[in-house]
This record gives C-alpha cells, sequence and structure tokens, in this order.
C-alpha cells in the first residue's frame, strides 16, 4: 500500500510537469520529420521533369511514349493512367514513387538542327526544361543519341531513355522484317529489375543508409530518455534529502519503499510518454504508410518496437539507479553534476562504438561489448536493427542485464539509505564504499 | 501512573569518536508531555532520530508503545523533523493524502480529516494552493497537521515552535494540549525552556549527549526550594553582583531572578533593592528551567 502511495505520487508529480507534456508532443513530430523529410526531399529533387525531344528519326517518339513499363512492385500500386506523351517509372531501389518524365516533341520549324539545339540548350540554362534529346535520323544504323540536360548523372532518366530508345529500335526492325507482333512484343518485354539487399540472417529489401540512420535515430531517443529521466531522478532525490522530507518519509516507511517506488514511479512515467509515442506512430503508419519510405517501413516492424520497450525498460533501471545513488549521496546540484558526468559517459560511449557496431554488427568487439550490462541496452538494441542476432544472445544479454539490475537496486538501496542522510561534505568514493558495508 | 510510550535505555551513538549521544535513558507516558531539553548540539535531534529509526544506535535498547521498533509502529508515531520541508510544487492537499497514505490511511479519510484539520490551523482557504505560495509560518502548521493526521500514540516534535509566531505558538500549545488529554504520548524537543517550562509534564535535560536531569518538573522544581525571588524594575540593577547573600542572579534588563543562600535574608534583600531602585513587583519564586539548566551544566554532574 504505501508502496503504491509512493509510487503514485512520484508519477503524478512527472506527468504533470510541462516538460513532460511538451516532450511528448515534440518528440513525435520532430520524429515524423525525420521519417518524412528523407522522401520529400527526393521528391522535391525529382519532380516532374520535361525533356525536348527532336526526333529526326520519324517513328522513335511516337513509339517511346507507348512503352508500358511495368514497374518493380506494379500489384502493390494503385491504377495510374498512361497517359501519352508522360511516362511514369518507379525507382525499384526504394520501390518509392520516383520523378515522372515529361516528353514534348518538337519541331524544327525551319531552323536547322544547331539552331533548334541552340535554342534548347538556352532553355536548359533558363529552367524551362530540364533536357534535351536528339534524335538522329540514323539512329537505326548508328545507334546514337545526344541528351543534353543540367543534371547527366541522373542515371535513372539517361537509363529509361537509352532503354526504351533500344526497345523501340528493336521493335521496329523486327517488325520491319515481318516478324509476328506477339512474338515482337515477347522478345522486347521489360525485365523485372529487383534489388535485394544480402544480409547474414534473413533477407529483406532495404538500404544500408537509411537502417544506419535509423538505428542512431532509436539510439538518440533512447539516449535522451534514459539522459532526461535520470536527471530527473537525480533532483527529485536531492530535493527531497535537502527539504529534509526524507525524515518525514523514512519515519512513515522504509528506505526500500521510498527507493523502489521512486524508480517503479518514474518508470511507469516514461513507460507512459513511450507508450504515447508508439499509439502516435500506429496512427501515422496507418494513416500515412504510402508517403513512407519503404526502407523505414520495413526497419519499424512490431519487433522492433517490442525490443525497444525491452531495452528501454533495462536501461531505464539501470540509469535510474545510477542516478538515484547520485542523488542520494552528494548535498548540491554542482556536485550532483560532477558525479552524474562520469554515468552521462557510459552512455555516450555507444554513441561512439555504434558506428563499428552498425558496420560490423556480428564483430567479436561488437558481440563482447553488448554483453557488458550497463552497454546492453543500447548496443544489444543497435545490433539486433542492423543484422539480429541469435534469439538465444538476446535472450542472454537479458537475463544478464536483469541479474545486474538486481544487484544495482540491492547495492543503490544500501548507499541510498546512509546517503539520504548524510549531510555536509561531499563523500569520496571510499566512503560511499564504506556505506554499503553498513548494516 | 499513566501507561508506558516510550522506553529508552542506555542509548549510545558514537559519529566517529564524538560521542553525540552517551548513555541516554528515560521513559515517556501517555496523556503527558515530557520536554527533551538542552541547547543546540545537546543530541535531542540524534536522540529523536534514533527513536525513529532512521539512524541506529551502537548500542541500547528502544521500545514504542510496550514494543521495539518495527515498520509497523511507524503508524502510531508522529514525528515532526527539526528541519522543515515539504514538496514545494504539491499542492495542500496532495501532500496531506500521500503523507496519510503512507501512514496507511485511506486517501477518503485523508481528505476528511485534513478539510478539518486545515479548517482548525485556519488554512482551510489554502487546500488548493501550492507549498510554495504558503508562508513559512503557514508551511510550519501545514507540517504539524500532517505530523497528527493519523492521530497517532505517540507525537514527537522536533523544535515545534521556531518559526511560528506567538499567536501560532498558542495555537500549537493548544493542540498539544488536546491532544495529552486524548493520552497521547508528547515529546517536545526545544532549546526554547521558557515555552518548556509552560506546558511540559516532566522532563529530560541533555548536554554535550549526556543526561543531566531527569523527572517531574514540580518534583525538579520543588527541589531546588523556593529560595528565588522574582522582582520587576526600572533603574540600575548592577549592585545585585556586590551582595554576599544572593549566591546567583540572572538580570533581564527590568526583570531579574535571584537565588538567596538562605531564604532568611528576603527582607534584606527587598529593603536593599528598593532603596536603589524603583521597584514594581517582588515575588517569592520557583527557579526557572533556565535557571536549573545553567547550574546544572556548570556543576558537570550528570543526574
Amino acid at each position: 500500500m504505501k508502496l503504491i502511495a509512493i509510487i503514485k505520487k512520484e508519477y503524478r508529480e512527472i506527468v504533470r510537469k510541462k516538460s513532460f507534456i511538451i516532450s511528448t508532443v515534440l518528440t513525435p513530430l520532430i520524429m515524423a520529420a525525420f521519417m518524412f523529410l528523407p522522401v520529400m526531399l527526393m521528391k522535391m529533387g525529382k519532380g516532374e521533369k520535361t525533356i525536348r525531344v527532336a526526333d529526326y528519326s520519324g517513328f522513335i517518339f511516337e513509339q517511346m511514349v507507348k512503352i508500358k513499363k511495368v514497374p518493380a512492385n506494379e500489384k502493390n500500386r494503385p491504377e495510374r493512367k498512361g497517359v501519352s506523351g508522360n511516362r511514369d517509372y518507379f525507382d525499384n531501389n526504394t520501390g518509392a514513387e520516383g520523378s515522372k518524365l515529361k516528353f514534348v516533341k518538337i519541331v524544327a520549324d525551319g531552323l536547322t538542327p544547331a539552331e533548334l539545339l541552340n535554342r534548347n540548350i538556352q532553355a536548359i540554362r533558363d529552367k524551362t526544361i530540364d533536357g534535351f534529346l536528339m534524335i538522329p535520323h540514323d539512329v537505326k544504323k548508328d545507334r546514337k543519341l545526344y541528351y543534353y540536360s543540367g543534371n547527366i548523372s541522373d542515371f535513372d532518366t539517361n537509363r529509361y531513355i537509352q532503354a526504351s530508345i533500344r526497345t523501340v529500335i528493336s521493335r521496329q526492325i523486327l517488325i520491319e522484317k515481318q516478324i509476328d507482333p506477339e512474338i515482337v512484343n515477347e522478345a522486347t518485354r521489360d525485365i523485372d529489375f529487383e534489388t535485394i539487399k544480402v544480409k547474414k540472417e534473413g533477407t529483406a529489401k532495404s538500404s544500408a543508409g537509411i537502417e544506419y540512420m535509423m538505428s542512431l535515430f532509436m539510439l538518440a531517443i533512447l539516449f535522451s530518455i534514459l539522459m532526461g529521466y535520470g536527471q530527473l531522478i537525480m533532483r527529485g532525490v536531492l530535493e527531497e534529502k535537502n527539504s529534509r522530507i526524507i525524515e518525514i518519509l523514512i519515519s512513515s516507511t522504509g528506505t526500500q519503499h521510498i527507493f523502489y517506488g521512486k524508480i517503479i514511479g518514474i518508470g511507469l512515467a516514461g513507460l507512459t510518454q513511450v507508450a504515447i509515442w508508439f499509439l502516435f506512430a500506429l496512427a501515422m503508419v496507418g494513416k500515412f504508410s504510402l508517403g513512407l519510405d519503404s526502407g523505414i517501413m520495413n526497419f519499424l516492424t512490431l519487433e522492433i518496437g517490442i525490443y525497444f520497450v525491452i531495452f528501454f525498460l533495462l536501461g531505464f533501471f539501470m540509469y535510474a539507479i545510477l542516478f538515484s545513488i547520485v542523488g542520494a549521496a552528494v548535498n548540491t546540484d554542482q556536485e550532483a553534476q560532477q558525479f552524474a558526468a562520469p554515468i552521462s559517459y557510459l552512455l555516450i560511449i555507444p554513441f561512439v562504438m555504434g558506428i563499428m557496431v552498425t558496420q560490423s554488427p556480428n564483430s567479436s568487439v561488437a558481440l563482447i561489448s553488448s554483453f557488458i550490462p550497463l552497454f546492453t541496452p543500447t548496443l544489444m538494441f543497435m545490433r539486433i536493427t542492423v543484422s539480429p542476432p541469435p534469439l538465444a544472445q538476446i535472450l542472454a544479454a537479458i537475463v544478464m542485464s536483469l541479474a545486474f539490475i538486481s544487484f544495482l537496486a540491492w547495492l543503490g538501496a544500501k548507499i541510498f539509505r546512509i546517503g539520504i542522510l548524510m549531510y555536509g561534505k561531499k563523500p569520496t568514493l571510499g566512503e560511499i564504499l564504506r556505506w554499503i558495508r553498513y548494516k | 501512573m499513566n501507561e508506558l510510550a516510550l522506553e529508552l535505555k542506555d542509548l549510545v551513538k558514537d559519529f566517529d569518536g564524538k560521542m553525540a549521544v552517551d548513555q541516554i535513558s528515560f521513559t515517556a507516558r501517555k496523556g503527558e508531555i515530557l520536554g527533551l531539553l538542552g541547547p543546540n548540539g545537546a543530541g535531542k535531534t540524534t536522540t529523536i532520530r534514533m527513536i525513529m529509526n532512521i539512524i541506529a544506535p551502537d548500542q541500547g535498547t528502544i521500545e514504542i508503545l510496550g514494543r521495539p521498533f518495527s515498520e509497523k509502529i511507524k503508524d502510531k508515531i508522529g514525528y515532526l523533523p527539526e528541519e522543515r520541508g515539504l514538496y514545494r510544487k504539491m499542492k495542500v492537499m496532495d501532500i496531506l493524502v500521500f503523507l496519510g497514505e503512507l501512514k496507511g490511511l485511506r486517501a477518503e479519510v485523508v481528505r476528511a480529516r485534513g478539510r478539518r484539520l486545515l479548517k482548525q490551523f485556519d488554512l482551510d482557504r489554502y487546500e488548493q494552493k501550492k507549498v510554495e505560495e504558503l508562508s513559512k509560518g503557514m508551511a510550519q502548521k501545514l507540517q504539524i497537521i500532517t505530523t497528527i493526521l493519523h492521530e497517532p500514540e505517540l507525537l514527537i516534535l522536533d523544535e515545534p515552535f521556531s518559526g511560528l509566531d506567538p499567536l501560532n505558538i498558542e495555537l500549537v500549545t493548544r493542540i498539544l494540549l488536546e491532544k495529552k488529554k486524548e493520552g497521547v504520548a508528547i515529546i517536545l524537543s526545544t532549546h526554547l525552556m521558557e515555552y518548556a517550562e509552560k506546558i511540559v509534564d516532566s522532563v529530560v535535560m541533555i548536554d554535550r549527549g549526556r543526561k543531566v536531569l531527569d523527572g517531574k518538573l514540580t518534583q525538579i522544581k520543588a527541589q531546588y526550594g523556593n529560595k528565588f525571588i522574582r522582582i520587576e524594575y526600572e533603574g540600575d540593577g548592577t549592585f545585585m553582583a556586590g551582595l554576599d547573600y544572593v549566591k546567583s542572579h540572572k538580570d533581564y534588563g527590568r526583570e531579574m531572578e535571584i537565588e538567596l543562600i538562605d531564604l532568611a535574608d528576603k527582607n534584606r534583600l527587598l529593603q536593599e533593592v528598593s532603596s536603589r531602585v524603583s521597584l514594581n513587583a517582588f515575588q517569592l519564586t520557583e527557579p526557572s528551567l533556565q535557571h536549573i539548566f545553567i547550574r546544572k551544566v556548570n556543576e558537570g554532574v550528570p543526574a
């Protein structure tokens, strides 16, 4: 009962804080921005492209705009109208909708080819068009095309133009040779080219860049929550100590109740926040999944969500206990910051190691460091996101963390009991260790 | 004799070579107010913290309500620590509910009792205010409410009057007397002897960790006899130091407490005083606790 009273009080105190409400609302917005921004940027970068075509061959343009390229994941996509002269294509790597190409046929209008070229080059410079395609008269024989553009490294566009014109020419030649149109169609049918990334275990359609970013991003969330709540706990304990209200608490119930009640109460508040974020994320994904990059979609599975909660809790209790010990042991905010600094470093180390872990998640360094209890919550989680280790390893890490938390809680309760009533000078590490031996 | 509420036997606490509490024993009874008196740093707070099981004694035993200390017994004790503090950001009623629940009460019970007590202490308008909005005196009263909220059988108050104005001192005194009538054992720790004198039934005096005096207030005073005279005067009282039949005196400026070697000299004293200063009152009296305390400490003899 008394434990519940403390849990309730700590929980309410946090949840009613302005900073709690603000961070609960702001974080999903930042997260959403982070997830949608790449897609939006990509779309902005690859908007509709207008390409003028000067077709001296006399047959290519009409054929070219009729070709229907079958996208890799046509089945998953809504029906699209094939508007003449307006071709869509899809970027198979990300599965996202890429840029649209709009081909506009121009007539010579009495201009010489050189004049036509100059005029269109000027149009490209003025950004009224994105490209100018010159199809020579002898293209069938010479197999040579000229494409002028401000951006010649847009390989998707280049490839599309090249491939579709090759198809048109092939068809033309076959039809001229009186081949059955059915056979022609069959012979020149497009190849569905799907890219699949090979992982150590299992395969998934995804790109390494996004995975790394997401992994680091989730790590950042984990880190900021652990740091934020850790500081909150530390300051709370310090306040109780300095206002001496702790004496009233101790005269009402045991220090164990106070210690565990505090950590559980604040832990539940943290979990509430994460739960709100998850619901928000689910709602977002349900509503806007079409607009999301499929790499992110593939990354954010239910499995990852469950692991996030598990490792969040493990990390939370570890660092909450450490920070509450600091709060109990010191007397002023400055002292608290001094003692808290090494704990913060413990949280930063996984960030530095994270780069290595994402690159070689199954290296022995990654393996060993993900089993060091203080790093497990962050590094093991990172390994799971990049390349899931065997379940046995994950379970072993969780069990080890639980054992470590029990040990920390036992140790913490002892230090808390003595430290919370020690006023005056800053304790040395030796003194703190001596407190553990007090009965 | 009333029922025993608290019994300390040979309590010892050694803080790294400094004897904070040295062989202290005393008892407190239900329906009585015990004054735990002594100057700052005498060991009063350390003794109380050991009673509350906040720190463990090095030696000695403590029995509360006939039993050794247990978690269960905490619900029957009301404790007002020397240094005050409440959660500054919490609302008054929320604090009462939280601390009440910590004493094993149900929230509804706390709310009903809390409202009554807030009214009694003239704080009912602040029920939904945050603690940081209260004045120091109001916060102090709120803290006293939290101490008696769960209707304890043993009340331990460490310097309950500090920070209170005379009006509120009277209010708290009245409440303590009420509680005493209800049969609550009250331990009142203070260094303000003139307040203690007015309400305590028995006294334990501590100096430098040792008990120097213990007993019923009336008996202690009787023991020191009626050799004391209190005068109220106007003028220069310095001549008193030169009178050889005066054992000691304490000059407060307009009042003086005089101890005679032999009470037979009282008329001599009256003549002397009335010839030197303008006399407003001349009264045979008991020694003050303050006086007794100073005497005891100077003697250096543990009682």
